[in-house]
């Protein structure tokens, strides 16, 4: 194992010096570019060790993380942030626990309706308004919530737009096309606007409620066209097929087209999630305390006021951070799936 | 299927369709009329008694609102167009630095790519116009005989003055889209064969001239689809505009939404005005598309 490491080492420095060193002006440009690269690292490193004043993360970290959850009640939240980590955890390491292993989307589907009672409160637990929900925790429900609702209206979305119904189709392309042209934040301007003007009076949705869904009718268009993408790809000889073993319409669109258009879709509907869960900040314009706008009510705190570079540079790590491990996770996912196809 | 079951079935949706928009239609007109507020576009003409900071044409706070929509929709014009021709810019120098035979240059452009997309635009946006702009100090920076000077107010170029707020929208929405613009170029470059690769290099073309001369013109019909999407939703984002004080579509309808609480009618101008803008990008495109694979044909 050793030797190999050696000699592959050796074998990349003699492909540096190539590739680097190759004549005098690529040799110039290199050294200019390793100058430049040290110089940035250096500066950044003693930026971020000496110059930087953390106090305005350290001391405001629950904020961040809860919002304006009430103190006392602030394990509900961070239990729920904690088992999804824990889940992500044994979801890459792939777990020994064949139950686990088997029932992995269950448990994953499960954290939504316990991450709600621990949000929200009911039967046990002292109940909690949506407007102290915050920071990374209303970011995750905002994603998570939104994903889910607008997973299964997409689906629907790209089979009727895949429909031999004239109709159906029409409506559908109206809506899809419709969705995909205008920007996301006027759909979640007017969600907040409109979603209570199109309401009977006396029933009444809360901003978070009300923002979920807006996410889930823009997301839902794009993951319709994913979809779309993927049930084009599947050959018609599968329905042919499907349709002499005597299984019905439904039964077709079932157990032969959905699944195959989902796994063909994957990568692109995880692009969706990763992009859902960044767009969340939008609603930092429309007067929800998520994440960024949590870091903009503490910037607006005089005794902060002025540190945009490190609330900043914060914020953008916790966002990195959370974007890498779904991408990690999703890789995981399109590898097992692709085993998964190769065994058929 | 059977046709009659078919025309039946599309009858059975359009009931209930048509039920269902009628119940929000009505439940839409009641809450109209107990907030006092009818439908119609009359107050479009009316003035807009609001001041916009930035106008390209001549404005002033006593012009109708439809002006001040107009305004805001050349607005949008200026900051897409200029920061769509910016990104392209950055976006191929990365895609061909990713590409390269430099590894130091392609990891550089590797961890521009990652850290930008991993990061959400707003914040990005955010970040230019507090730290980049509004953080500079007016005696700090640059001031070369009146000529040049970059201020915290923004760039004046001889008299050709741009605001902070219009230079941290685009080079924000610039870098942001430059990162997905550049994946999409370097995907178009390994589309092409590697045959063509060692042939130009058999042919003793230098390392740059075989880039430009043989791959690129061979990437460009995958690479165009591509960068037409990219430049629309260059088009959607630039609406968060309003995260920096920028007056363009987007806001304006904002402004007026609170002035006259008339949201479905500024919903519809919104639709409008982003179809307007989605077809001159998209015809544009179609256009400069065209044109390549003429050119393609006639050499």
């Amino acid at each position: 194992m050793f030797k190999i490491n050696i000699s592959s080492i050796i074998f990349s420095l003699k492909n540096l010096k190539k590739t680097l060193f190759s004549n005098l002006f690529n040799t110039i440009i290199s050294l200019l570019i390793i100058l430049f690269i040290s110089k940035a690292c250096f500066n950044t490193f003693e930026w971020l060790i000496f110059k930087a004043d953390w106090k305005v993360v350290t001391t405001n970290l629950p904020l961040y993380a809860f919002g304006s959850f009430p103190p006392n009640e602030q394990w509900r939240p961070a239990t729920w942030i904690i088992s999804l980590l824990l889940l992500s955890i044994l979801t890459l390491c792939g777990p020994e626990w064949k139950w686990l292993r088997k029932n992995l989307l269950k448990v994953w589907v499960g954290t939504i309706p316990i991450g709600l009672y621990l949000l929200y409160g009911g039967i046990g637990l002292s109940p909690i308004m949506s407007r102290h929900l915050g920071g990374l925790t209303l970011t995750i429900l905002l994603t998570i919530c939104s994903s889910f609702l607008s997973l299964p209206f997409g689906i629907v979305l790209a089979l009727c737009r895949q429909s031999s119904l004239p109709f159906v189709e029409k409506l559908s392309s109206i809506y899809i096309d419709v969705m995909r042209s205008i920007p996301l934040i006027a759909v979640l301007f007017f969600g907040q606007l409109l979603i209570p003007l199109f309401l009977p009076v006396g029933i009444e949705i809360d901003r978070v409620w009300r923002a979920i869904f807006a996410f889930s009718l823009f997301v839902s268009a794009y993951i319709a066209e994913d979809i779309r993408g993927g049930l084009q790809s599947i050959p018609n000889t599968q329905i042919e097929a499907a349709n002499s073993l005597g299984l019905n319409q439904y039964q077709i669109i079932q157990f032969i087209l959905i699944p195959q258009a989902i796994r063909i879709a994957l990568p692109a509907l995880t692009n969706q999630s990763i992009g859902l869960f960044q767009n969340t900040s939008l609603m930092a314009i429309l007067g929800l305390v998520e994440l960024l706008g949590i870091g903009r009510s503490i910037l607006a705190n005089p005794e902060f006021i002025g540190q945009y570079i490190e609330v900043y540079v914060w914020l953008a790590s916790v966002y990195w951070m959370v974007c890498t491990i779904m991408a990690v996770l999703a890789r995981n996912l399109e590898q097992k799936m692709t085993i998964n196809q190769a065994n058929f | 299927m059977k046709i009659n079951q078919k025309i039946f079935l599309q009858f059975g949706i359009c009931i209930i369709l048509f039920c269902l928009i009628g119940i929000l239609i009505n439940n839409l007109t009641v809450n109209l009329i107990r907030t006092g507020l009818g439908f119609n576009f009359s107050w479009l003409f009316k003035p807009a008694s609001f001041a916009l900071a930035e106008h390209p044409l001549p404005y002033t706070s006593s012009d109708s609102y439809a002006w001040a929509l107009f305004i805001g929709w050349l607005n949008s014009l200026k900051v897409i167009v200029s920061s769509l021709i910016l990104a392209t810019f950055l976006g191929t120098i990365i895609a061909f630095a990713r590409t390269g035979k430099n590894s130091l240059l392609g990891l550089i452009s590797a961890a521009y790519i990652t850290i930008i997309r991993q990061t959400p635009l707003l914040l990005q946006l955010m970040f230019w116009y507090f730290v980049g702009f509004l953080g500079l100090k007016d005696n700090m920076f640059i001031h070369i005989k009146n000529i040049f000077n970059i201020t915290n107010q923004g760039i004046d170029f001889s008299g050709l003055f741009f605001s902070s707020e219009f230079l941290a929208l685009s080079l924000g929405l610039s870098i942001f889209t430059s990162a997905y613009i550049a994946e999409v170029i370097r995907g178009g470059i390994i589309s092409v064969s590697r045959g063509q690769w060692e042939a130009f290099r058999s042919l003793g073309l230098s390392e740059r001239k075989g880039l430009i001369r043989i791959i690129l013109p061979q990437a460009l019909p995958a690479i165009i689809p591509g960068l037409t999407s990219q430049y629309l939703n260059l088009a959607k984002n630039s609406t968060l505009a309003i995260a920096v004080g920028y007056s363009d579509i987007y806001a304006i309808n904002d402004t007026i939404i609170n002035q006259t609480g008339r949201a479905i009618e500024c919903f519809i101008i919104l639709l409008f005005s982003f179809l307007l803008l989605n077809l001159l990008i998209t015809n544009t495109m179609e256009i400069i598309n065209r044109l390549i694979l003429n050119s393609q044909k006639h050499t």
